[in-house]
């Protein structure tokens, strides 16, 4: 179902968890919100399930005001009809799998043979239906994280909500959980509100993501164009980007940029127009879009340097490599795309000058 | 915002807007203010009357001269004269050794817990289980008990170990109503507090970090000096303020053994003004207040110290800390350890046996009492049989029943208030209820007799005034075990339900109770055993009709009628015995459960 959010304010004291917060979320859509500890994610969340009463502002799940600081209506969370899978499951261990699962449907004094068939039917969804009379406190990470979300899904909420959850879980069942959980939503075409702090996670579960920091959207799009085009060298840096440059931009005649690295001797081109830099401008350059070779290319940006460390991590190497110009870079070289370079190797270092991003530090208020 | 949403919103508006009155937002804004803190404004309220009430009164009659009566409470009355009274030398005398009984106290308990906690948690010595045993038992014997069963063991005239030394030709009789003496029994019955903190402090240590210093070359002496004693210093001082403050403050101990002796201190000079004909009530107010901000001193020393101990770096991990060798020294060690366990309880135990069931009143010879026919059950089958006793002990239960529902219901809204709700008077309300941590339990007993007096409720001489007594006393036990239990638990638990669409208490009633049904029910059985124990605030409070146990052995003893007071003092520990083993069951069951 459809959310919307009108100008949400929250704070503690003095301190602002969320400013001023606008977001329509639309039905059937997954939504992630993104950000470090601390950016007003998990509150913002807590907000929509009515854990958390606002300061002021709107909130309305489908056609439903169910906060309106203005009217005073602050609609209790039982009777929000969210469902929410915390982070840390809070699987009821003194109940078994099909009561905990069941919890919701009795709430709404459901007949028992319909609660057994509902329940089933969610424990089957998730892939639980042999476990449902074991004691709930036997259960392993991966299972517990099942059972959560069996017993949101059975309440058939408006929107389900979901606090990082795969942040307990180990890399392999984190990657297989997250492809589930996509499928799951897809499937029952539900709306869904993630938090995480994991990018992968985001781009990997989000129809959009909402990118938060220090309580405010700073950035909202699909999963491809945030990676493609941050609004910022903060979110770039957030994002994994890796290189991160103090720089001072010069247009060029044909509508590109040179930037000079601050502190250094480097220029670095840029396809990018000058103006768009804003205020203390930074390059922004990704591991992964560098280009390693022992001997020097035809292309604008091409600079010699030497090899200073080289760690093996499997599918590639990670270079820090020494730039005679002046900076240290971080660079990543495919085991099977190419040549390899040992520590103290004479290389050339060279990017694309469509790569070279260059970025205001912050998105302005 | 689009046109669409704005009409869905007044749509939905209309559907469930609360307020028929379309501008009258504002006050229904402040009325659901108002009533989410209601809850905490009532239990304030509550907590105010059992505790911050009866210590306003004492405060307020220690500076005049007439005591809070119905219809007498005037702020006319205020004088400074009862504080003269601080400057004679009864009083300086008092206070001087109040100070000296708990300096003395806190250091043989000291000495004892930590020779038992370092036996037992750190060494190889035998029979450590039973040493752990050691370092606790006499937790379970009242301190009042305690105190009686060593003046007849000492007393300098008829006392079992005297008569023996007699016997022995040795003419050197031990006085137990002396300071020192008074010391001593303090002492041995307050160990136990410092064996327990004591010991966690050494079992839970980081063994890595002891570990670390032995890599870094340390021999076994050196670790124990550099790492092991630093890391449990807070605890070793923070064990030692606390006995200082419980010594300090204890009633029955020095009545029983420095009332003969001549040795005041502030709890029984209080005491001896309040029971003076005419009453010098005004007076006592005045100790009291003196009595009460020495304790709060001491006391807030002690939380910093305690507080402080967060430095220690303790993991839950299964390594084990280092035992020490003691060689030659591990059979000594524990036969000390055992000499210890004979002096607080098997020979006290003894000695209230046998006064309970020798056959004739006056003892001139050990040998008397091996004789044939010299001791009986009789006595003890007389007073078990007597309406005194059973009254009493019915009137210990139900006192000791209420005060643990009640207490423990009371506990865990506080803490509810206080850590799950974002009420502007959490905080208030845990430092009421923490507060008689730094009031005497004879003080608390004042005040409350002055405030049930004038409280329109007349539960004054029922048994529910003693149990509202012991729920103030030991409020701050009660509500730092429920509180604790409720901060082990996650408040998603509870959350969760609610999302899942049950109310707010019935999310309490299906999953923070059941869950937290551990800790609630410790700390009822916590309730349960320390007010079944009560005496000193209880002194002012009962009735012929409504005494208890304690009181009892208390009247029988302070009427000379010692055989009285020991059967019924055997007795009494048997019932608390019980207690302690259901008590114990109830623990057990909680390791399995984890």
């Amino acid at each position: 179902m459809k959310i919307s959010i009108q100008n949400l304010q929250l704070k503690y004291g003095s301190f602002t968890a969320i400013e001023n917060l606008n977001l329509d979320i639309e039905d059937g859509e997954a939504l992630v919100l993104l950000g470090q500890s601390g950016c007003g994610k998990t509150s913002t969340m807590r907000c929509i399930a009515g854990l958390e009463e606002p300061t002021s502002g709107r909130i309305i799940i489908d056609d439903v005001v169910v906060f309106d600081s203005e009217k005073g209506i602050n609609l209790p969370p039982n009777k929000r009809n969210v469902g929410m899978v915390f982070q840390s499951y809070a699987v009821w261990p003194h109940m078994t799998v099909a009561q905990n699962v069941a919890y919701s449907l009795k709430q709404k004094k459901l007949s028992k043979s319909e609660i057994d068939e509902r329940v089933m039917e969610a424990l089957t969804l998730v892939g639980l239906e042999p476990y449902a009379d074991r004691g709930a406190s036997l259960l392993s990470g991966g299972q517990m994280q099942r059972v959560a979300l069996a017993r949101s899904l059975v309440m058939r909420p408006s929107v389900l909500m979901l606090d990082e959850p795969l942040s307990n879980l180990d890399a392999r069942l984190r990657d297989r959980l997250r492809v589930e959980l996509r499928e799951i939503q897809l499937q029952l075409g539900l709306t869904c509100v993630y938090v995480t702090h994991d990018q992968h996670e985001a781009f990997a579960l989000a129809d959009r993501i909402a990118l938060l920091q220090g309580g405010r959207i700073v950035q909202m799009g699909a999963p491809q164009h945030m990676y493609e085009a941050p609004a910022s060298a903060s979110i770039a840096h957030f994002l994994g980007v890796s290189n991160i440059m103090d720089c001072t931009p010069e247009g060029t005649a044909t509508g590109s940029t040179t930037a000079r690295i601050t502190n250094s001797e480097l220029t670095v081109q840029s396809a990018q127009q000058a103006s768009d830099a804003g205020t203390s401008p930074k390059v922004c350059i990704r591991a992964e879009d560098l280009q390693i070779t022992a001997m020097p290319t035809e292309h604008p940006n091409s600079w010699p340097g030497t090899v200073r460390v080289a760690g093996f991590q499997g599918n590639d190497i990670r270079y820090a490599i020494q730039l005679e110009s002046g900076p240290e870079l971080d660079a990543l070289g495919g085991l099977r795309r190419g040549e390899q370079h040992k520590v103290g190797d004479r290389v050339w270092v060279t990017v694309n000058p469509r790569e070279v991003q260059i970025l205001p530090a912050e998105v302005l208020a | 915002m689009s046109l669409k949403t704005t009409e869905a919103a007044t749509r939905a508006d209309a559907r469930l807007a609360p307020t028929p009155a379309p501008r009258d937002y504002r006050a229904a804004r402040t009325l659901s203010g108002l009533r989410k803190n209601t809850p905490g404004l009532i239990v304030l309220v509550i907590l105010g009357v059992l505790i911050v009430l009866p210590l306003a009164l004492v405060l307020l009659a220690a500076f005049s001269d007439s005591v809070p009566r119905p219809g007498s409470i005037s702020l006319g009355g205020l004088t400074l004269s009862n504080l003269a009274l601080l400057a004679t030398p009864e009083a300086l005398g008092a206070l001087v050794n109040s100070l000296m009984v708990g300096a003395g106290s806190a250091i043989v308990a000291l000495l004892i817990g930590a020779f038992l906690a370092f036996v037992c948690a750190r060494s190889d010595a035998p029979l450590r289980k039973f040493i752990f045993f050691i370092g606790m038992a006499p937790m379970f014997i009242p301190a009042l008990v305690g105190a009686l069963a060593w003046s007849l063991l000492c007393s300098p005239s008829a006392g079992y170990i005297n008569i023996f030394l007699r016997d022995l030709g040795i003419d050197a009789a031990i006085n137990i109503y002396s300071l020192p003496g008074l010391v001593f029994v303090l002492g041995i019955f307050y160990a136990p507090y410092a064996f327990l903190l004591l010991h966690s402090s050494l079992s839970m240590m980081n063994a890595d970090l002891e570990e670390a210093a032995t890599v870094h070359g340390a021999p076994l002496r050196t670790m124990l000096r550099t790492v092991t004693l630093p890391l449990a210093l807070p605890a070793i001082l923070g064990s030692a303020v606390l006995v200082f403050a419980l010594t300090m403050e204890n009633f029955p101990v020095a009545q029983v053994i420095g009332n003969p002796a001549g040795v005041d201190t502030l709890p029984t000079y209080i005491y001896r003004l309040m029971s003076a004909t005419p009453a010098k009530s005004n007076q006592a107010a005045s100790v009291a207040v003196i009595l009460t901000v020495a304790l709060m001193a001491v006391t807030l020393i002690q939380q910093r110290i305690i507080n402080k101990r967060k430095f220690t770096t303790m993991t839950g991990k299964g390594n084990r800390p280092r035992q020490v060798p003691l060689r030659k020294m591990r059979w000594p060690f524990t036969i000390l350890a055992l000499a210890y366990f004979a002096v607080s309880v098997v020979l006290p135990m003894l000695a209230l046996l046998a006064a309970s069931m020798q056959a004739t009143p006056f003892v001139s010879s050990m040998s008397q009492l091996l004789e044939a026919n010299s001791l009986s059950f009789a006595k003890l089958i007389e007073v078990l049989g007597s309406n005194d006793f059973q009254l009493a002990l019915k009137n210990s239960v139900l006192v000791a029943l209420i005060a643990a529902f009640a207490g423990t219901t009371l506990s865990f809204i506080a803490s509810y208030i206080r850590y799950r709700t974002k009420s502007k008077v959490g905080r208030l309300i845990e430092l009421v209820a923490m507060t008689p941590l730094a009031v005497p339990a004879i003080v608390m007993g004042i005040g409350l007799l002055w405030t049930w007096l004038l409280l329109p409720l007349p539960i004054y001489g029922t048994l529910a005034i003693l149990a509202v007594a012991c729920v103030a006393v030991f409020m701050p036990q009660g509500y730092r075990g429920v509180s604790a239990s409720m901060l082990q638990m996650d408040q998603d638990l509870e959350d969760s339900a609610v999302m899942l669409g049950a109310g707010r208490t019935r999310s309490v009633l299906d999953v923070t109770l059941p869950l937290m049904r551990v800790g609630i029910m410790s700390s009822f059985l916590l309730f349960l055993m320390l007010s079944m124990r009560e005496l000193s605030a209880s002194i002012f409070l009962f009735t012929s009709n409504t005494r208890i146990l304690s009181i009892l052995v208390f009247d029988n003893f302070d009427n000379g009628q010692s055989q009285a007071a020991a059967a019924v003092s055997v007795l009494y520990c048997l019932v608390i015995g019980i207690l302690a083993v259901i008590a114990q069951k109830v623990g057990g069951e909680r390791k399995t459960k984890n």
